[in-house]
Order: structure tokens, then sequence, then C-alpha cells
């Protein structure tokens, strides 16, 4: 997870000049492999970044615009994103298109820290790393096998 | 009833606590699980994981079950970004962890199949629990007479991935070494071939396995690090009242 999120940032990032610079012939393909260098180059990375043309770059009227990124093929899936500009000026940038991959959720779970104990309870059974034979003589689970309760 | 008997390396302990004679469905969990030590078990030569794993069988030859299991390691591997990996360089094929969740689960499939609801199925260290709740103890770590929690399970599977019993024996398929970062992670799960595949799988990954095992859908997570401090996911059915 550590790992991906830069990785899509970097092509995220990578991308920016290539929509802002390129509208109508520029290819992703050089980007796309700079960022994530071991994905193959896709078809639709040479596709046209953007349909629309940036006719003033340094326009002073804060006009919206929203743009789809190419999807972007890296060896995690396929990634494609929309930016939505406002002048020259990227607003947000929002997800279009993310692999299903457990490595690329964005909710990171909240993990609770708590300190080791040790106790003895009633229990039913023990879950425990697989024991060897010689190890379940000695284990609680054999002794609640023997018990019988 | 109960019974315990030593299958596929490990003792399984089964307990069935619904009235009738449940003699039949013992009798065939236990004839399934040496079944699937006989064909899927690495460390016997002429079983079909050992075929396979040497070329031996065409690709028309995989019954449907190895086929299956194919496709839990290959899932697996996918999702780990190869930590979890049935073939390691220069080890033979082994879906030894994959393997394990998969037959037991089956086995408490044939449970239910005849009837039973409300039995406790522990095959070395992995529980499979139908009906409950039932308080299943987590194995302290470096203590093997203690528990360090304890869980109130219904319907659902508990897997527990450790070095204490066996050493170093989970490599990361990412560096071919041993795995480290952990003392032990457990996971809940719906099922037996979730909880065991992923314990296995997140105890490879290390440092990286107790929010990755968070992550996969339906998966709480109980984790010790070499610190000894425990990291767990705030869904884990843990056991309220007395101790």
């Amino acid at each position: 997870m550590k790992r991906v999120i830069p990785v899509f940032l970097l092509t995220v990032a990578g991308l920016i000049p290539v929509w802002r610079y390129h509208p109508s012939t520029g290819s992703t393909t050089t980007t796309a492999q700079a960022a994530e260098p071991s994905a193959p180059p896709s078809p639709a990375s040479s596709a046209p970044v953007s349909p629309a043309s940036s006719s003033s770059p340094s326009s002073t009227v804060a006009s919206t615009k929203v743009v789809p990124g190419t999807a972007v093929d890296t060896v995690k899936g396929v990634f494609q994103v929309e930016v939505t500009f406002r002048g020259d000026r990227i607003a947000s940038v929002r997800m279009l298109q993310a692999p299903h991959h457990p490595q690329t959720k964005w909710a990171i779970p909240e993990l609770v820290t708590e300190t080791l104990k040790a106790q003895s309870a009633h229990i039913d059974s023990v879950s425990g790393a697989t024991v060897t034979s010689e190890g379940y003589t000695k284990s609680l689970q054999a002794a609640i096998d023997a018990k019988g309760h | 009833m109960r019974h315990v008997e030593h299958v596929m390396g490990f003792p399984v302990s089964l307990r069935i606590d619904d009235e009738g004679d449940f003699t039949g469905a013992a009798d065939a969990v236990f004839a399934w699980l040496r079944e699937a030590d006989v064909r899927f078990s690495p460390f016997k030569p002429d079983s079909e994981v050992s075929r396979y794993g040497r070329g031996a069988l065409a690709d028309g030859e995989l019954s449907a079950d190895l086929t299956e299991v194919l496709g839990l390691c290959a899932d697996l591997r996918g999702a780990t970004g190869g930590a979890f990996d049935a073939r390691l360089p220069g080890r033979g094929f082994d879906p030894c962890a994959v393997v394990k969740g998969w037959s037991v689960q089956r086995a408490a499939g044939l449970l239910t199949a005849a009837g039973a609801r409300r039995f406790c199925l522990n095959a070395g260290g992995d529980v499979f629990v139908s009906g409950g709740p039932w308080r299943v103890g987590i194995r302290h770590p470096e203590q093997a007479d203690q528990v360090c929690a304890v869980l109130a399970v219904t319907d659902a599977a508990v897997a527990t991935s450790g070095g204490y019993e066996r050493g170093e024996h989970i490599l990361d398929g990412r560096t071919g070494r041993p795995a480290t970062g952990l003392l032990s992670l457990t996971v809940v799960a719906p099922t037996l071939t979730e909880a065991d595949a992923t314990a296995t799988a997140a105890f490879a990954l290390g440092a990286d396995g107790p929010a990755w095992a968070a992550a996969r859908t339906g998966c709480e997570v109980f984790a010790i690090d070499t610190a000894r401090q425990v990291l767990r996911t705030r869904g884990l059915p843990v056991a309220q009242g007395l101790p």
C-alpha cells in the first residue's frame, strides 16, 4: 500500500505536464514508463490525452475545465484519473478507475495497539501456529481434548 | 462427541455438540482429510501436488480440486505482490498454506451437510466453528500454556500463523528469506479457506501484514509484532465477561 500510493502520485504528477502542454497529440507512454518502469506500454497510452484544447495557458480567467486522464496500465492494474483545472491551476484530482486490488485500497484500516497479555481462561478451543505431534502433547488444546470439556 | 486424530502432520480435534449420532459424519471428515493428505502433500512423491510440481501432469489431467487449489494460490500470490508464492525458487511446488484451510473447510462442509449445527473443528491450531458463540483462545506466542486473547466466535474460522512452533518456516516470497517482523498473526474470517490463507500470507508480509490482512474483506486481525505489541482490528470479536 505504501508503495502503490507514491507510484500512483508520481504517475499523476508525470501526466500533468502532458495534459497541459500536449493536449491533442501528446503521448503518455514515456511518462507512464518513467513512473512505473515495469509497466508495459499499453495501447491506451498512445491515445490523445485530452480532447480539450488549452488555448490560453496563461489565462487570467478562472474558467473550470474537467479533463479525463489516460487509462494508465501498470503492473497493479489500470489507473485513470480526472483532473479539474481552474484556470491553469489544478483544482482537484479524482480517481475514475483503480484496480480492484487489496494493495490499492485507499482506506487504510485502523489498527488498535495494545499490550501483550498472558492469561489462562475458560476456552473451548485454541488457535495457534500449526503444532507438531510433539508440541500437541504439551498444548492447551491437548488439555482441552483430554478433559473433555 | 469428541474425536482427535493426527492427520496431515498435525492433530485434528473434532467436537460435535448436536444430539444424535454423527459417527458416520465424523468418519467422513477424517477420511477426507486423509485423502487430502495423500493427494495434496508435497512431501509424498506420488501425490497429485508432487506430480504437478515436477511437470508430470498434463493440463487435461488436473483434477477439479487441484485446479481449485491452483486458483487459490494464484489469487493469493497476486494479492500479496509475490510475498506468498507456492513456487519459491529452489523449492518444489508447495501449496500447503492454501490446502490446509481449504481442506478443513471442506471437512466442515461435510458435517454441515450431515446435519451438524453446533461443532468445533480444530486442525493444528486452525479452528472452524459452527453455531456458537464458542470461546476460542489465541495461543500466547511465548507461553504455550497461556492465551493472549479470547474470542467469541459464531459460524466463523480462526487461523493463526507464527514461527514459535516450527521455527522460521514461512518465507517471504519477495526476498526468499524467512518472514520477519511478527511473532504471530491471527485472522478471523467467514471460512477457514480465507482465514488460513490470509494469516499465512500476512505473516509472510511481516510488518506490512496486519494492515494488509485487515484490508481483506471479512477479515478481522490480531497480530503480535517482535516488540511484543498487539495490533488488532476494532471489529475483532473479543469475548466479554468471565475470564
